[in-house]
C-alpha cells in the first residue's frame, strides 16, 4: 500500500511515518505540507492512501479532497484531525473515515484496513460541511478544478476573472486563457458573493477586474476587463448595480 | 525560571460557615433588633380594637419594654450560642435557635409577672396562665417568621455569591481546545525523535495549565505573564517551524507590574490561530511594550492573511473576555482597541501600572 502523508506540521507528518513504518502495512510514498502539493503527488505518485490533514494554510484538507474527486482513479482518503472540527458530523454521516490526533497505533491500522475510495455524495457532503461560514479558510473555496486530459488543472480563485455559463457548462476566464468547469454559475455566485458580481443572466465578473463600463449601440452596455481584450455585455438588469459598484 | 512562576495568591475571603443565623453580637446587629422590636411593640399596641386612650400610650410603654427585654435577651442568647450552633446543619440549628427563643420568651415572661407581683400589680393565677400561654402563641409566630426571614435572606446571599463567583470564573482565562489537543500531538511526535524537546513541551504546557486553572483572584508579575507568552509561543514553535517568526520588543515594560495571569498570552494564541497557521508561508507576530507614565501599553501585531478577512467569532470572544477581565482586575483605566487593516491586524492592550508593594509602583 502507497500512502502519502498531508500535513502541515512536521512533527505531525513524522509521527505518521513512525506509526506507518511500525505498523509494516504500507510503504509512505511521500509527504505534502499543502493541499496543492498533496494534489500534485498524488497526480505524479499515484498513491492508493492519502492521510489528510483538514486544517491547512490555504487550500484545507476537504477541499483538496474536493479536488481529487476529479482524477481519473481517485485515491482513499483518510482525514485526520485535532479537536472539534465542524466536519466531524458530516464524516460520521457519510461513513467517511478520520482519525483524531494525536493518532492511536490500533486506529490508524484499522483506518488503513478499511481505507476506501470516496464516492461524489460523500466528498460532497463533507466539503458542504467545511464550507460553514465559521471555517478557517473563510468558508469559499480557494481554489476551482477541472479535468484536463485526465489531470487535475487547479485554478486559484483570486486569479479568475469571469464566469460564463453556456448550457451545461461553465467557462472560466483567467489571464491566461479559460477552462470549462461542470457547476452552476448559481451556486458558484452565492459561494463568491465576496469576489464576483454578476452582470448578465449568464455572466459573473471579478470585481476587482471591472475597468470600465462602456457603450455599444444600440442602448447596450458592457464592461472592460483588466487584463483581457473581450467585453462583456451588462444586462438592463444589472446596469444600475455595475454603476453603482463603478462609482463606489 | 521556575520559580519566578511561584507566584503569590492573594488570599480569598477567609471561609465562612454556613450558617443562616447572623451574628447577633455585633452593634449594627443590635440596633437592628431594637428597632424591630419596637416596631413590634407598635403594632401589638394598636392591634386591640376597642379604641385609642390615654391608657393605650401607657400600654405601649409596657409592651415596648417588655418586646425590648424579650427580643434582645434573644439575640444575646443566639450570640452566645452561635459559635455552637454553626457546628450543626442549618435545620437543627434553626431548631435549636427556635427553641431557645422559645425559652427565653417563656422565662422572660415569667420574669415580668414576678416583676408586676412585686410592684403590687399582680393579678390572678387565671391571669398569670393567661399571659404566658398569650405571649409564647404571639412568641411562636413571630420567631417562626424571624427565622424564616434569616433563612431567606441567607439563601439569596449565598446565590448571590455563588452568581458572581461563576461570572468571575467564566471570565477566566481558558487555554482553547485547539491548541491543547495540538500540543498533544506534537509531544506524541516529539517523544520519539527528540525526548528532550518532548519534555521540554510538557513542562511548558503544564505551567500553562496551572497558571489557567489557578484562583480567580491571583495575580502575577507582567514579567511572569511575558515568561507564560514565551512558553506558549514555545510550543506552538515545535509544531509551526519556520512559518511563525516571533519578534519581542518590551525591554521598556516593568517587570514588577502586577496583571490578571494569562491576560496576553490569549491575545498571542488569536495571533497564532488568526494570523499564523491560515498563512501559506507562515508570518511574524511582534510583541511591542510601552510605559507611558503610569500606563502600560501592549500591542500585538500579526500579518492579516487574505483567506481569514472574515473575522471568526472566537476572537472577538478572546478579546472581550481579556478586556473584561482587565476591568474587573483593575477597574477604570484599562483598554482594549483593535486596528486593522488589509494586511495587518493589531491588538493593543492598556493598563494601569500597579505592584504588590504601593511605594514602588509607578502608578501609586
Amino acid at each position: 500500500m502507497n500512502i502519502l502523508v498531508v500535513d502541515d506540521e512536521r512533527p505531525a507528518r513524522e509521527r505518521l511515518r513512525n506509526l506507518i513504518a511500525e505498523l509494516g502495512l504500507g510503504e509512505v510514498v511521500g509527504e505534502a505540507a499543502t493541499g496543492r502539493e498533496a494534489l500534485e503527488l498524488t497526480a505524479r505518485l499515484d498513491p492508493d492512501v492519502l492521510l489528510l490533514d483538514i486544517r491547512m494554510p490555504g487550500m484545507d484538507g476537504l477541499e483538496t479532497a474536493a479536488h481529487l474527486a476529479k482524477l481519473e482513479r481517485p485515491p482513499a482518503v483518510i482525514f485526520t484531525t485535532a479537536y472539534g472540527d465542524y466536519a466531524l458530523r458530516a464524516f460520521e454521516t457519510q461513513a467517511v473515515d478520520y482519525l483524531l490526533k494525536p493518532i492511536r497505533l490500533d486506529r490508524l491500522e484499522r483506518a488503513l484496513h478499511g481505507a476506501r475510495r470516496l464516492n461524489r455524495a460523500q466528498l460532497g457532503a463533507v466539503e458542504e460541511a467545511g464550507r460553514e461560514p465559521d471555517h478557517p479558510g473563510g468558508g469559499a473555496r480557494t481554489h476551482l478544478s477541472a479535468r484536463v486530459h485526465g489531470d487535475i488543472r487547479l485554478i486559484p480563485i483570486e486569479e479568475v476573472i469571469y464566469f460564463q455559463a453556456d448550457q451545461k457548462y461553465v467557462t472560466v476566464r483567467d489571464s491566461t486563457g479559460q477552462v470549462l468547469i461542470e457547476e452552476a454559475l448559481k451556486s458558484l455566485e452565492e459561494e463568491f458573493a465576496e469576489r464576483f458580481v454578476r452582470i448578465h443572466r449568464n455572466a459573473l465578473v471579478a470585481r476587482r477586474a471591472l475597468e470600465g463600463l462602456e457603450r455599444a449601440g444600440n442602448g447596450r452596455y458592457q464592461v472592460r476587463l483588466e487584463g483581457i481584450e473581450e467585453r462583456l455585455e451588462v444586462s438592463r438588469r444589472h446596469l444600475s448595480g455595475v454603476r453603482r459598484l463603478m462609482r463606489g | 525560571m521556575t520559580s519566578a512562576l511561584n507566584a503569590p495568591k492573594v488570599p480569598t475571603r477567609p471561609s465562612r460557615d454556613d450558617l443562616f443565623l447572623p451574628d447577633f453580637c455585633g452593634i449594627r446587629m443590635v440596633f437592628a433588633v431594637v428597632v424591630i422590636a419596637q416596631l413590634l411593640a407598635f403594632l401589638l399596641a394598636l392591634a386591640p380594637l376597642n379604641g385609642l386612650s390615654a391608657d393605650r400610650w401607657r400600654e405601649l410603654g409596657l409592651i415596648s419594654l417588655f418586646v425590648q427585654w424579650a427580643a434582645l435577651t434573644s439575640a444575646g442568647t443566639l450570640c452566645l450560642a452561635r459559635p455552637h450552633l454553626a457546628r450543626l446543619s442549618n435545620t437543627a440549628a434553626g431548631l435549636i435557635a427556635y427553641l431557645l427563643m422559645m425559652v427565653v420568651l417563656a422565662a422572660v415572661s415569667e420574669a415580668a409577672y414576678h416583676v408586676m407581683e412585686t410592684i403590687g400589680a399582680g393579678h390572678s393565677a387565671y391571669w398569670h396562665v393567661h399571659f404566658l400561654v398569650r405571649n409564647l402563641a404571639m412568641g411562636a409566630i413571630i420567631n417562626a417568621l424571624v427565622l424564616r426571614y434569616f433563612f431567606v435572606q441567607h439563601h439569596w446571599r449565598r446565590n448571590v455569591r455563588a452568581e458572581s463567583q461563576a461570572r468571575l470564573q467564566a471570565l477566566q482565562s481558558r487555554i482553547r481546545p485547539h491548541f491543547l489537543f495540538n500540543s498533544m500531538n506534537t509531544i506524541a511526535s516529539l517523544t520519539r525523535s527528540d525526548p528532550a524537546q518532548a519534555e521540554a513541551v510538557t513542562e511548558n504546557l503544564a505551567d500553562l495549565f496551572r497558571m489557567s486553572l489557578s484562583d480567580v483572584l491571583n495575580r502575577i508579575t507582567l514579567a511572569e505573564e511575558l515568561e507564560l507568552c514565551r512558553r506558549y509561543l514555545y510550543i506552538e514553535a515545535q509544531r509551526l517551524g519556520e512559518r511563525l517568526s516571533v519578534h519581542w520588543d518590551v525591554e521598556a515594560l516593568p517587570d514588577d507590574a502586577l496583571v490578571p495571569p494569562l491576560t496576553l498570552q490569549p491575545l498571542l494564541e488569536n495571533a497564532v490561530y488568526h494570523g499564523i497557521e491560515p498563512a501559506t508561508g507562515g508570518g511574524r507576530i511582534d510583541i511591542t511594550g510601552r510605559l507611558d507614565g503610569s500606563v502600560i501599553e501592549v500591542d500585538i501585531t500579526n500579518p492579516a492573511p487574505a483567506a481569514a478577512t472574515q473575522r471568526r467569532n472566537g476572537n472577538r470572544l478572546a478579546l472581550d473576555n481579556t478586556r473584561q477581565r482587565l476591568s474587573a482586575c483593575f477597574g477604570v483605566g484599562t483598554a482594549v482597541n483593535i486596528d486593522a487593516d488589509e494586511a495587518r491586524y493589531r491588538v493593543e492592550v492598556r493598563f494601569p501600572y500597579l505592584t504588590a508593594d504601593p511605594q514602588a509602583g509607578g502608578g501609586a
